[in-house]
């Protein structure tokens, strides 16, 4: 070999040193650019918080947008607000991501000669506009959705001014039968107001009050107050669900009964009569009996509704010797032709109670946009469309062609208008048939305002500057109206928008309101005469068509009206009922299944007097056998997320929309009525995977959603617990370390089998040898901190508003259908969802990828099991790394190093909890689109491909308050200063978070529940940071 | 134990007018330069083939991500741990056969051992793939190695899996090392005779030597010494890779029968291994003087004898499931026989258990088709063991609420199909560059047949 010269070596080394350091550069290079001129108010690491209003749907629930160095990055509730207190849904959770949409309009638009979208100039679009109403005047038509006060004033005032023909507001779900029920039986067209905080028995007539309702983040609060366990010694209120199909509403009652849907009015009216023949309202209502509620019978309704007339008898004596009772009105699913009458008999009902001016107040009637939402006025604008009557239709904050049925005629009608404008800020189906779309801004980069209830105004202020080069729905309207010439422009107020709601709220102080979020005052009640239904039709509703099924159109608890279907989170978070994500599906019952031998999967074809539409069947034991249930919501067939665009198949609609199969009747108040097809159902023989993220339901007697009876909580102090925990302060707190571990977990306690002593973070007898082993175990035992967590299953109702909040909060990436089917979700907090039914040990032989689902007609008993990293003290997960990716941190965590990880995924085969997330692509290229990144949190790690994922706490809240009470010189960090994002949104407040090992924090108190407190599996003896409260079942209601 | 049957390799030869040295010589380097068939190149052709389509998924992998393996939430470990595991056992036989039967003086290992061996270095380079193969980041898979760096960050030595890196880069150097010495004398051989471009590679590889006495007494020592050395690594490479699974808490995985259990049943598939190999190789080379009816008997009964061992662990697993009376562990093995996988649950106890029951008799063992089928059985059965254990232990785990199915996809079967081709191309090229039967050991067993007159 030939000598190597010193020259030839140093070339080699240099050589290689380069292709190792060039190997190296496989990631870009980012930098930090600092400010060059600092905004005063922003302090980058700091968050800048603004108080504003959810315009997601007409609740308008008071928010905080939290924004980083500019950007909105999450939005949570305003404690303040007099709605929702803190609280928010999984829907305003999700806001967030409208502005940051990868299908956003980024400016004016024109359709061109070929039929698509070009861009176009601010002034040529209004000068398009200009030119078209003035050669048509008089025949120009606004169309819109509900808007703020201020917003809504503007746009009657152009309206009138410009002479166009007319305004027409549409909401897919309006609240006019409500309204109208109300004129009806108060005599106050207004929107009653059901606060069941007071309440001891809730009748919910299928208003779905804890999902879709009426206010559903206000009555799962005031719903979870009512029943709190720790105020109320007998268990609190009672809720008993009427209606078809096991719902989310439903799974949180105490009793179901399953009425044929449209029976609801002769169910309450026979329940009022029998309140009232027991003695409701001591007399005050016999005149009833003879009037309005003559024809309301028990066995009548008992026939009608398919229900027992014991159950009926016994809910009327209920109602009875209630102290308070309240009944909520039909929802939309149940919204027959017909529901006015079934309307009024639950108001009336609430009057036999004496409930109304108490628990349901009657507000004066207003005309805010959401009051004056009418189904039948868009029906006739299609006839005026479809006469040629419009030349030009400005549609904003709606989208008509979807969802208008397609039987309406509306959408073979806006061919014939001659101009279409669409407002829409996201490319929507009305947007995409207009032919010219002057974007709005989102609705984070909006002023406004919203008047959701009587003395309570909610202020809407922009939270970032806006992206793009949109224009504010008012400023659009106002620069079309002045282009029409001076005179109009004269009656016109001056300025911009924004002017315009400053001076609206001039009055309330605008300063102390933006900071504020509004102006909130208590509701006046309207006066209310005696109640009366003269004329009341209690009759069963009209169908049309014939078939065995009634075809039950349910409003999805993620996507509402079909609103929902663009954001992405809203699309992957699976219904919290049936566990499918990103399509739609029918629900049939176990009985129709088998007779028309299906599986979950197989496409069902529903055929209605409409039309047909084929569905993927989901089989499951609680709905009844004479009912088929489709989701509102999907069948989008415009949007990257909302169709099938983002998967390669531009204009496939994801789902159905089931408005294609209802003629679209109108009810008497003007509403839509959903409830009126019977349906053939047919298997059509093909097959569809679902992404069903639960295939099983059966826990099989595993310590995961635990229950104990009303009796068993209510008994005294077991004796176990008296033996292991009397003087609970003195022998356990007090360094004794007496208390045996062996005898808390000994059998013979007189308790239910599942549940096991509560854990004792001041205990730390047992731990001892397992924290010995740990590395850390020096730092761990000197921490001041163990966080730790409750979860109180008997408040979950399984909303799955934490999930929302985590994925916005933690920057989980949203995966799609097609990683959905192979449950790869990302979300680190799920629910999972046990009918009571499945709390068997089973063994169900084959491969069914969907196992048998254990709900049963009838029974209620389901308990939603948020699952979440447990933050075990004996972690399975951590020994079995490699590199220490994933270890135990000094306060008590299972904390995640992802640049750490190698991905070999041991940890998540080893977690019995299967909490942890795996990457399996690079979703932070793949999964964030243009502008979806800016929304990041950038005090969450973006995890790349090949990295395990999980939940920690909120570890960046938690470190942000440690630099917080660092800051103000505290000795530790005060209880309750860090609240998790599930914690904090949670609408029941059924989650906890604190210091474990602070004797007085809320959760150490919360945690030390003898009766109801559980660890989950406690059996591995993994000693997890998160108790879980058992749910109590309350058991049916007394008579 | 009892010594080694009495019947050796050189017995049978004695039939034979006993070969000359260079009669085996002939027939033994034959191998290497008989003509290139077309049925050769016809199965490197393949093998290679499947190794680029392999190596082009993998870097696709690499570049798209593990998603298009067929992982779901519980089951996040599939075909690829399965294979590793697989390779793993294959790669046992070598070393069994080379190191402990040697120890055991059983003389009769002298002319299937270089070929085992082969495979046991092979079968380790293919299992080793797999560990980059199955980790999500490969590019930062060295983080398992502890190495000093500045950034203070060690690796975790409680972790099963650091364990098996330890064991199975142990197991790799050792096999390749006691692998080589044994080569040393016949790459002398070979070099003797070669011309050309193997001249060279023989010269080189034969690191001088030359037969003298004292170079075979410093050979005989260290192929001692590494047999001893290489004895407790047969046990216990696959006891550490069954901690894999058994130091985890997943029922179906957490069991202290693992490790004898696992060792066993990587004999068993080594031995089935090179059966299935060895059978084709002397037909068609005509090496039936050297690879004889007795060596297959002899491998016969290990299959029967491991396969007996496997099956008390498949029945000791049911009855620790059934008597630990824990629930979630009941279930798994319920499912196991009954549940979404039962068909790989009966086909593996089809292939291990039942199946080797034919070398009961003596025809059955010496009848070449016959092991080579119960061979290949075993091959497939010990396959779907592995997938039986990780996948249904995986799929149905503690919390009902995530079970899943897990299904391979194209990815994984073609890496799957890759490995084959990988360890054929390696064998193939083997037999034509390597002597395949030990040349020297033969020539030793014949030679001190022919001095003792063969008589035991």
């Amino acid at each position: 070999m030939p000598e190597t010269s010193r020259r030839d070596f140093l070339k080699l080394a240099t050589a290689s040193a380069g292709a190792v350091a060039a190997s190296g550069c496989y990631d870009h290079v980012e930098k930090l650019i600092p400010y060059v001129v600092q905004p005063e108010e922003i302090t980058p690491g700091i968050p800048v918080v603004y108080a504003s209003t959810c315009q997601e749907c007409p609740v308008a629930c008071g928010v905080h947008v939290k924004t980083r160095e500019g950007r909105p990055i999450k939005v949570e509730g305003n404690p303040e607000h007099p709605i929702n207190q803190g609280r928010l849904c999984a829907r305003a959770q999700a806001s967030v991501g409208r502005t940051y949409h990868p299908d956003r309009y980024q400016g004016p638009m024109r359709r061109g000669e070929s039929g698509a979208l070009e861009k176009v100039s601010w002034e040529d679009a209004i000068a398009t506009i200009r030119d078209a109403i003035q050669a048509a005047p008089g025949r120009t038509h606004v169309l819109g959705g509900n808007t703020g006060d201020t917003l809504s004033a503007l746009v009657d005032r152009i309206v009138s001014a410009t002479g166009a023909g007319g305004r027409t507001i549409y909401e897919p779900f309006s609240n006019q039968t409500l309204r109208e029920a109300s004129r009806k039986v108060f005599g106050v067209a207004s929107e009653p107001i059901f606060d069941v905080s007071g309440a001891d028995l809730v009748i919910d007539f299928g208003s779905e009050m804890l999902e879709s309702g009426i206010s559903p983040v206000e009555h799962q609060r005031v719903w979870a107050a009512a029943r709190d366990l720790a105020a109320h010694a007998d268990g609190g209120a009672r809720l008993v669900y009427i209606g078809p199909r096991l719902s989310l509403t439903a799974s949180s009652s105490d009793e179901w009964l399953p009425a044929i849907p449209g029976s609801e009015g002769l169910v309450a009216a026979a329940i009022a009569r029998v309140a009232i023949e027991n003695g409701a309202g001591g007399g005050a209502h016999r005149g009833l009996l003879s009037g309005a509620l003559a024809s309301a019978s028990v066995d009548a309704a008992a026939t009608a509704s398919g229900l027992e007339a014991e159950q009926i008898t016994r809910l009327g004596k209920a109602v009875a010797h209630a102290k308070s009772a309240v009944a909520l009105p039909p929802g939309v699913a149940v919204s027959s032709r017909r529901a006015i009458a079934a309307t009024s008999a639950v108001l009336l009902l609430n009057d036999v109670a004496g409930s109304v001016g108490g628990a349901v107040r009657i507000p004066p009637a207003d005309d805010a946009a959401h009051n004056r939402a009418s189904y039948r006025d868009v029906l006739a604008l299609g006839k005026a469309m479809d006469a040629g009557e419009v030349d030009v239709l400005l549609v904003h904050d709606s989208n008509p062609v979807y969802s208008l049925p397609k039987a309406s005629g509306f959408q073979a009608a806006l061919a014939k208008v001659k101009l279409v404008v669409s407002f829409a800020s996201i490319a929507d189906e009305t947007s995409e048939q207009a032919h010219l779309v002057l974007p709005d801004h989102a609705p984070l980069e909006s002023w406004g305002d919203a008047a959701p209830r009587n003395g309570i105004r909610g202020l809407v202020q922009p939270t970032l500057r806006p992206l793009y080069d949109t224009r504010a729905l008012g400023d659009s309207l106002l620069d079309v109206a002045r282009a029409l010439g001076d005179t109009i422009a004269s009656q016109l107020p001056s300025g911009s928008f924004r002017g315009l709601v400053e001076a609206a709220w001039a009055g309330a102080g605008l300063r102390r309101s933006l900071k504020k979020g509004g102006s909130f005052a208590a509701s006046a009640q309207a006066s209310v005469g005696a109640a009366n239904a003269a004329g009341l039709e209690l009759a069963a509703p009209k169908f049309t068509g014939s078939g065995d099924f009634t075809l039950v159109a349910f409003p999805h608890s993620m996507l509402g009206d079909g609103s929902g279907a663009a954001l992405p989170i809203l699309q992957e978070i699976p219904d919290p009922v049936t566990s499918i994500a990103w399509d739609s599906w029918a629900e049939v019952s176990l009985a129709t299944a088998e007779k028309l031998d299906v599986e979950t999967g197989d496409l069902l074809a529903i055929e209605t007097s409409a039309g047909k539409i084929e569905v993927p069947a989901y089989i499951r034991g609680g709905i009844r056998d004479d009912v088929v249930a489709v989701p509102i919501g999907q069948g989008h067939t415009v949007g990257r997320f909302a169709s099938k665009a983002g998967q390669g198949l531009p204009g496939t609609a994801r789902g159905v929309n089931v408005g294609d199969a209802l003629p679209g009747h109108v009810d008497e108040s003007g509403a839509q009525a959903w409830l009126t097809e019977k349906a053939t159902v047919t298997a059509t023989g093909r097959h569809r995977r679902l992404p069903v993220a639960q295939p099983q339901d059966n826990k099989r007697e595993r310590q995961l959603g635990e229950v104990i009876t009303l009796a068993q909580f209510l008994e005294d102090e077991p004796a176990a617990a008296q033996a292991g925990h009397g003087e609970p302060a003195a022998a356990a707190h007090g360094g004794g370390h007496e208390a045996p571990a062996a005898d808390a977990h000994g059998g013979g306690h007189d308790k239910p089998h599942e549940i096991r002593e509560p854990y004792d973070p001041a205990d730390d007898s047992a731990n001892q040898q397992l924290e010995d082993e740990f590395l850390m175990e020096k730092a761990i035992k000197a921490s001041e901190y163990r966080w730790g967590m409750t979860v109180d299953i008997d408040k979950c109702t399984g909303c799955s508003a934490c999930i929302a909040a985590c994925y916005v909060e933690n920057n989980i990436p949203v995966i799609g259908e097609d990683e959905s089917r192979r449950a790869r979700q990302m979300a680190w907090i799920r629910i999972d969802r046990f009918p009571g039914e499945g709390d068997r040990k089973e063994l169900i032989p084959g491969r069914a990828l969907v196992g048998p689902n254990h709900e049963k007609l009838g029974d209620s008993d389901v308990r939603n099991a948020p699952m979440f990293c447990q933050q075990c003290g004996a972690a399975p997960c951590e020994p079995v790394c490699p590199v220490f990716a994933t270890y135990h941190n000094e306060d008590g965590l299972n904390a995640m190093i992802y640049n750490r990880c190698i991905g070999t995924r041991y940890c998540a085969n080893n977690c019995p909890y299967k909490v942890r997330r795996y990457n399996y692509f690079d979703n932070q290229i793949t999964k964030w689109h243009t502008p979806m990144e800016l929304g990041l949190n950038p005090d969450v790690t973006v995890r790349g491909q090949g990295v395990m994922e999980k939940c920690t706490f909120c570890i960046q809240r938690i470190q942000y308050a440690r630099q917080e009470s660092k800051n103000a010189g505290e000795e530790r960090i005060e209880d309750g200063a860090v609240q998790t994002a599930c914690q904090q949104t949670c609408p029941s407040g059924a989650i906890t978070f604190g210091n474990l090992r602070d004797d007085e924090s809320v959760v150490s108190k919360t945690a030390d529940d003898p009766k109801r407190g559980y660890h989950a599996l406690h059996v591995l003896n993994t000693r997890p940071s998160v108790t879980y409260l058992a749910k109590v079942v309350r058991g049916p209601v007394e008579g | 134990m009892t010594p080694p049957p009495a019947m050796s390799v050189a017995d049978t030869m004695r039939r034979d007018p006993e070969p000359p040295d260079s009669q085996i010589n002939a027939d033994l380097l034959g191998v290497m330069y008989h003509k290139l068939s077309p049925g050769y190149l016809l199965l490197l052709g393949a093998a290679v083939l499947s190794v680029v389509a392999a190596g082009a998924t993998w870097v696709y992998q690499v570049y798209i991500g593990l998603g298009i393996a067929g992982y779901t939430h519980p089951v996040f470990w599939g075909a690829y741990i399965i294979t590793f595991v697989f390779w793993v056992g294959i790669a046992h036989a070598g070393t069994l056969i080379s190191a402990i039967l040697f120890l055991f003086r059983a003389k009769w290992r002298n002319s299937i051992n270089r070929g085992a061996e082969a495979m046991t270095v092979f079968a380790v380079l293919t299992a080793a793939q797999f560990l980059g193969i199955h980790v999500g980041r490969m590019w930062k898979s060295y983080f398992i190695l502890p190495y000093p760096n500045q950034r203070g960050l060690w690796v975790n030595f409680k972790s099963p899996l650091e364990w098996d890196t330890f064991a199975i880069s142990t197991y790799a150097t050792i096999s390749i090392v006691f692998f080589f010495i044994g080569l040393i004398p016949d790459l002398a051989i070979a070099r003797d005779r070669a011309t050309g471009w193997r001249k060279l590679v023989y010269t080189a590889l034969a690191l001088g030597w030359q037969g003298t006495t004292r170079q075979w007494k410093s050979h005989s020592r260290s192929v001692l010494h590494l047999s001893g050395l290489a004895t407790p690594l047969v046990l216990s490479v696959h006891s550490v890779v069954s901690w894999d699974f058994a130091m985890s808490i997943v029922p179906g995985w957490h069991a202290t029968i693992f490790a004898p259990y696992f060792v066993a049943g990587a004999i068993f598939s080594g031995f089935s291994m090179v059966a299935t190999f060895f059978i084709p190789l002397r037909r068609i080379y005509g090496l039936e003087a050297y690879i004889t009816d007795y060596h297959f008997d002899n491998i016969a009964k290990f299959i029967l004898l491991t396969g007996w061992i496997v099956t008390y662990g498949y029945a000791s697993e049911y009855f620790i499931a059934w008597y630990s009376a824990v629930e979630p562990e009941q279930t798994s093995f319920w499912l196991r026989a009954f549940g979404p996988y039962w068909i790989s649950t009966w086909t593996m106890l089809f292939c291990n258990c039942i199946a080797p029951q034919i070398f009961w008799f003596k025809w059955a063992r010496t009848t070449p088709w016959i092991l080579f089928t119960v061979a290949t059985l075993v091959n497939i059965g010990m396959w779907f063991e592995r997938y039986v254990i990780i996948i249904t232990g995986l799929s149905r785990e503690y919390n009902p609420a995530v079970w899943g199915i897990y299904t391979p996809t194209w990815a994984e079967l073609t890496i799957f199909a890759g490995s084959f081709g990988f360890f054929s191309m390696l064998f193939l090229l083997f037999i034509k560059i390597f002597p395949v039967i030990a040349i020297s050991e033969v020539k030793e067993l014949a030679i001190h047949e022919k001095a003792h007159g063969g008589a035991h």
